[in-house]
């Protein structure tokens, strides 16, 4: 979700150094104006994320914002929020009644409903950074810096980090490549899903294989009357092709349709969200086919070897 | 046309089969009989090539069935079975059930003979909607439909009432003088009347 967010809005990310986590990150906000000054900086805003119960709701993300960053969050009704304000998502909305809500253990007033192109964003408060800066006792999280011309970015890292011995000047794209967070959840999930997959495959293979033995009878039958081993070979091929085809057809669509679902479900505040790309997919398919094909087409090939007679005496028991 | 000789098979450690040696000639209708258990189906099975013998040579048309390249199409070339259960394909309706048997150039033919058999009406339906003898006379046409050299047919009359097996005879029996050889192996004795040559089996040897 962190990466979504940053990689959306900024080409440079700044973050207090040396901090093992950067949810605990605290940079200076005086620094943006400097930022700003700097040849080649579009503009810069400044964030603070943290998480606090809100109301009734046990948690959920506070994000203060900079004036100049409240844009990013679309007004469904309502205004921008002013000092001892908030701005709440449109999941959480839902769930909140009242003119105004306590956040942590300060009450501020609804100033109006936002929504978002980042799903969980929309389970969220949006406060300016300066409420949000005496609630979880810091200056900002980080800073985001957009830049006028892409080739300069690696420039304007070294000034900006010469700017301020306690900051960590990054591009986002390699804060969301190097940050721990990052790689520990797309690891977990690579290997969650590759198990998945593993297991999914193997069932394939298994059923594959049991449709294959249940028909020997048939093949021997086939033999019998003539048909070469390359005619049952080419016939469970094809059989087999149609069944994980029409198969993953209607897996893919089911799973768009529960990707298309997660971030409506209000329980989930829009902080389980999905996406399916075309590589991803075209991946399943290959693997699919190909375990679903090795499954049929080696029990196949062993039948087909066989003697006809056995094949139907194998069969019929 | 068959030679079969020093035939030998085992199942696992059981010998089934005794070092038998026949001979059958073109245009024949050999009986082969004996108590179940005897070994005429293993017997039957090695002769139309579809059980390799454990030891012992058989010869087709004079060539050694182990010099037979693609042995699959010298059955579907030479060679019609009839199973005891005649083994229809049960996703198939009747008339593709011969057509999966029947050579490109015999296709043609089909509704020919399903008419002589007088199974043409039942063309359309499913192994699983017609009788026991009507599936035996769909599982006869399967193997006449190319005009094999060698028939051979294993209890063809097992399941059948008297007038569906008297119709089974004739038809094999019209087989043998248009010059197929026939190998019938069965309990019923009436096969007697029609074979040229009866061969006795008893615990796997021939007496």
């Amino acid at each position: 979700m962190y990466s979504k967010m940053i990689k959306t809005d900024g080409d440079i990310i700044i973050t207090q150094k040396g901090i093992a986590d950067n949810f605990f990150s605290n940079v200076n906000i005086d620094l943006m104006p400097q930022i700003n000054a700097l040849k080649n900086v579009n503009s810069s805003y400044a964030m603070i994320v943290g998480a606090s119960p809100v109301g009734h709701i046990p948690i959920a993300g506070i994000y203060g914002v900079s004036e100049n960053h409240f844009s990013h969050y679309k007004l469904l009704k309502g205004r921008y929020p002013k000092k001892g304000e908030v701005l709440l998502g449109r999941t959480l909305s839902k769930q909140l009644k009242g003119r105004s809500v306590k956040v942590g253990n300060r009450r501020f007033k609804i100033s109006g409903t936002y929504t978002s192109n980042i799903g969980f964003e929309e389970g969220g408060v949006v406060m300016p950074i300066s409420d949000a800066g005496k609630l979880f006792s810091r200056s900002a999280s980080y800073i985001l810096v957009s830049v006028k011309q892409p080739s300069t970015t690696t420039k304007l890292v070294k000034t900006i980090s010469s700017l301020d011995p306690d900051i960590k000047v990054k591009t986002t794209q390699t804060f969301v490549q190097e940050y721990n967070q990052f790689k520990i959840i797309k690891n977990s999930s690579l290997v969650i899903s590759s198990l998945a997959f593993f297991m999914g495959l193997m069932g394939i293979a298994s059923v594959m294989s049991m449709i294959v033995n249940a028909r020997k009878e048939e093949f021997g039958i086939m033999r019998a009357l003539g048909k070469s081993r390359v005619f049952i070979m080419q016939n469970i091929f094809v059989e087999t092709l149609i069944m994980t085809l029409s198969a993953y057809l209607f897996a893919l669509i089911l799973s768009l349709f529960i990707l298309s679902l997660l971030p409506h479900i209000q329980m989930l505040q829009g902080y389980v969200n999905g996406s399916l790309s075309l590589s991803t997919a075209l991946y399943v398919l290959l693997a699919t086919v190909l375990m679903a094909l090795m499954g049929a087409l080696l029990p196949a090939w062993i039948a087909s070897k066989t003697d006809p007679l056995l094949l139907i005496n194998q069969g019929s028991a | 046309m068959i030679l079969a000789k020093d035939i030998s098979h085992f199942y696992g450690k059981e010998q089934v089969l005794h070092d038998l040696n026949i001979e059958i000639k073109q245009g024949e209708f050999v009986f082969l009989s004996g108590e179940s258990g005897s070994g005429k189906s293993t017997l039957l099975s090695i002769l139309s090539t579809l059980l390799q013998p454990t030891q012992g040579n058989l010869t087709l048309n004079g060539i050694p069935s182990t010099q037979i390249n693609n042995l699959d199409a010298f059955r579907q070339n030479n060679i019609g079975f009839v199973f005891q259960f005649h083994y229809l394909i049960n996703y198939l309706n009747i008339y593709e059930n011969i057509a999966l048997a029947a050579l490109p150039s015999r296709q043609a033919s089909i509704h020919a003979l399903l008419d002589e058999l007088e199974i043409l009406h039942l063309a359309k339906r499913y192994p699983n909607e017609i009788s026991g003898g009507q599936r035996q006379r769909v599982a006869l046409a399967r193997a006449l439909i190319n005009e094999p050299a060698i028939i051979f047919a294993d209890e063809p009359t097992g399941s059948l009432d008297s007038k569906n097996t008297q119709l089974v005879y004739e038809l094999l029996n019209r087989c043998m003088h248009k010059g197929t050889t026939l190998v019938v192996a069965s309990h019923d004795m009436k096969v007697q009347d029609y074979a040229t040559q009866t061969l006795r089996m008893l615990d796997g040897k021939l007496l």
